[in-house]
């Protein structure tokens, strides 16, 4: 989602046929997406990946930091003044604030000044002592007001759903596309992060593959076989990094030091009942840094690292 | 796998709040859940109550459940008669067939064990937005028998933030006392029957909607018809001679006798055989940041002359560690006599259709004061909870100021109670 421009949203593909399931895609929140649905009849697969796709469309508009007519362009625009805001965006908000106390500040939406400082993109181009010192004082949720719906952002700071707006969307497709559970069963995937409604027909599982990032297109390094319902959220810094002094520095940045996180794995995988939660632990994870799979084993979760 | 980390639940649940806020029965994995818990009650000086409970619950993934529980009742102690305090040593029947003799200047009592086994079987089943939900109960006593049935539609606004519920069910239970059925307002235990029926038939109409993110509002009405063998075979009335109490109520009572009350005369109380009992209870839910506020409100009265009231808040409060909670609860009722309650009858005046000591039917106030404390054990799966709770109750004696008790004699002495309960659930 933070990549993205608002474009007009392409179309979404012709069905396409793959072991017993009905694949059909489509661009959103600036990623390919992909639903599955675990049905013989092509049209009730188009159908079940209309809502899906309905669903991803309908959050990028409402959270992408790039338009001028949602919630979060009020909010930047409000300078500094308290903000009402909708029961769908405080409920995240209220989630975002649960994750940041729970990571003791690590998990932290509001970390946009420090962005535009740091450039992945590879180069040997680490920011200025003085250059993070002067975002760091736009950084920290712990310096906006947040209670019962009203948000005073200061002036100057920046919130981005872009860290759960994905997961949450797709959970909510999922959601929406499983409904009282009488229809086909669905894997819904923005991005490389997916939900599997339920269990499939005949006992098939859903058969994902999770990528090396080091080795891109080629055979996944581990295959995970969903028998039931169940997310899985990827996180990683394959392709955006910085190096400093010769050190390759992973994109995730540490809201509370101003600098990326050292050690960080280059993939992490995570099995969870949602997306959410399944990405918020990716997040941690690399968060941790060296310790990520220390921190995911505590967790009592299932994880890949790559 | 490793259990989950105190992080990773409450991670969880805020995930999954968020994820399926607002959106209709998501669909959940199947899994089992399995709920058990132990009640100790008692009130001071009388009766003991132990009651171990298990439940198991077996969830599918379409939102329905069915459920099966398992209840022991084991009570003991010594239960009010409803024969008036004296200075002079009274024998009474007793629940269990013997006799007892209580002390001087003390509520009458009648010491009683007896066993209670309960089971109850349930089930719901989501269909788009109404879902029938149906229950039976089975209980046995030594000397009460119920079997009931029971049912409801919960029906949902398009939305899902209207829930509409109606329901209702009827029980059928049988009295069979020790010893037979006695006849009402009379010495005599004898009347032959060994048991006689009471019927109860209730509905039930709710209404709960919430109001926003942070709001829940709920109210409901039910009325209850009772008819049959509505008497307690166990109590009786004192019959109280004037001439050797100096002071007498103004209303009938019999009040507190100050001196030797040596030809005092017990009969078996009498109730009326049909009772319509109604209630309207409200419930409000509010989540502030973190912590969740429970109020309700009830209000009853029935065709007994009782009215009541009863005021009910709690507070959720989590603490930062190990996913715990404490809940501060407090309550508090307050009830009006039912029109045929009298702490006892004098020698000499016609005795009345209906009278009952019962002091549960007489006029009362409660305090209850309580918490609970529910945390996730870091070596075992699963929440343990440990609530305990202190009663207070104050009866309320006759209120003309004659009723002297100059010896410490009190018709209807305070009541302390204390429950503590201990509850383990475990979803797998």
């Amino acid at each position: 989602m933070s990549q993205h421009r608002a474009l007009p949203a392409a179309p979404p593909s012709a069905p396409e046929h793959r072991e017993g399931a009905w694949a059909i895609g489509f661009t959103a929140m600036g990623c390919p997406c992909e639903v599955l649905v675990d049905t013989d009849d092509p049209e009730r697969a188009e159908v079940v990946a209309s809502v899906a796709r309905n669903e991803a469309l309908r959050i990028e508009r409402k959270f992408s930091r790039y338009r001028g007519d949602n919630i979060v362009h009020r909010i930047h625009s409000a300078g500094g003044a308290p903000v009402a805001v909708d029961d769908e965006t405080a409920a995240l908000i209220d989630y975002a604030a649960t994750c940041h106390d729970m990571s003791s500040g690590a998990f932290d939406i509001t970390t946009g000044a420090l962005r535009r400082v740091w450039t992945f993109d590879g180069r040997e181009a680490a920011p200025t002592d003085a250059a993070i010192a002067a975002a760091l004082a736009h950084v920290g949720w712990q310096r906006v007001t947040w209670r019962d719906h009203v948000l005073t952002l200061p002036h100057g700071m920046e919130i981005d759903f872009g860290g759960i707006g994905k997961e949450y969307a797709v959970d909510r497709a999922a959601a929406l596309v499983a409904d009282d559970g009488s229809g086909p069963a669905a894997l819904v995937n923005f991005g490389g992060d997916l939900v599997a409604t339920r269990e499939r027909r005949e006992g098939r599982p859903w058969t994902i593959g999770i990528e090396d990032p080091a080795r891109p297109g080629e055979a996944a390094a581990y295959k995970v076989e969903l028998l039931s319902g169940g997310a899985l959220a990827t996180s990683g810094d394959a392709r955006r990094f910085v190096t400093s002094g010769g050190k390759r520095l992973g994109h995730i940045l540490d809201p509370r030091t101003g600098w990326p996180v050292m050690g960080a794995p280059r993939s992490v995988t995570v099995l969870a009942s949602t997306c959410l939660e399944a990405g918020t632990l990716t997040t941690l994870a690399c968060l941790a840094g060296e310790r990520a799979r220390e921190f995911l084993e505590a967790q009592g979760v299932r994880h890949w690292i790559l | 796998m490793v259990g989950a980390s105190p992080l990773r639940r409450r991670l969880s649940a805020a995930a999954c709040m968020l994820a399926t806020a607002g959106i209709a029965r998501t669909a959940r994995a199947q899994s089992w859940q399995l709920d058990g818990s132990a009640l100790v009650y008692g009130e001071k000086a009388r009766t003991n109550v132990v009651e171990p409970v298990a439940r198991i619950t077996r969830l599918f993934g379409n939102g329905a459940n069915l459920y099966s529980q398992l209840t022991f009742d084991s009570m003991t102690g010594a239960t009010p008669t409803g024969a008036v305090v004296t200075r002079t040593t009274q024998t009474t029947t007793s629940a269990s067939g013997t006799t007892h003799t209580n002390t001087v200047g003390t509520l009458p009592t009648s010491p009683f064990s007896d066993n209670r086994f309960a089971l109850d079987l349930g089930g719901a089943m989501p269909l788009g937005l109404v879902t029938p939900q149906t229950a039976i109960h089975l209980s046995h006593e030594k000397d009460y028998q119920s079997a009931g049935i029971s049912g409801s539609l919960g029906i949902d606004a398009p939305g899902h933030l209207t829930t509409l519920t109606v329901g209702g069910g009827y029980n059928r239970d049988e009295v069979n006392p020790i010893g037979g059925i006695p006849v009402g307002l009379t010495s005599s235990d004898v009347t032959g029957e060994s048991s006689r029926p009471k019927d109860v038939t209730t509905a039930i109409a709710g209404l709960s909607r919430v109001l926003s993110r942070r709001l829940l509002v709920g109210a409901n009405f039910s009325v209850m018809h009772e008819t049959g063998y509505l008497t307690e075979p166990y109590k009786v009335v004192s019959i109280v001679d004037p001439n050797a109490t100096p002071s007498l109520g103004d209303d009938g009572l019999a009040n507190a006798p100050t001196s030797t009350l040596a030809s005092e005369t017990l009969i078996h109380e009498n109730r009326p055989s049909e009772r319509w009992r109604r209630n309207v209870y409200t419930t409000g839910v509010y989540h502030l940041t973190a912590d969740i506020v429970y109020l309700s409100y009830r209000y009853y009265w029935d065709d007994w002359n009782i009215q009541s009231h009863t005021m009910d808040v709690k507070v959720r409060h989590d603490l930062p560690e190990q996913h715990a909670w404490i809940q501060p609860h407090i309550r508090f009722y307050t009830q009006t006599q039912a029109r045929f309650f009298t702490f006892g009858l004098l020698t000499g005046e016609p005795i009345p259709e209906f009278a009952s000591s019962d002091q549960r039917l007489g006029p009362l106030r409660t305090a209850t004061l309580g918490a609970t404390y529910g945390f996730r054990p870091s070596d075992v799966p699963g929440e343990l909870t440990i609530r305990a709770e202190y009663l207070h109750q104050w009866g309320k004696t006759p209120s003309s100021s004659d009723v002297a008790q100059p010896d410490g004699v009190d018709l209807f002495p305070p009541l302390d109670i204390g429950t503590l309960l201990v509850g383990y659930s475990l979803q797998f």
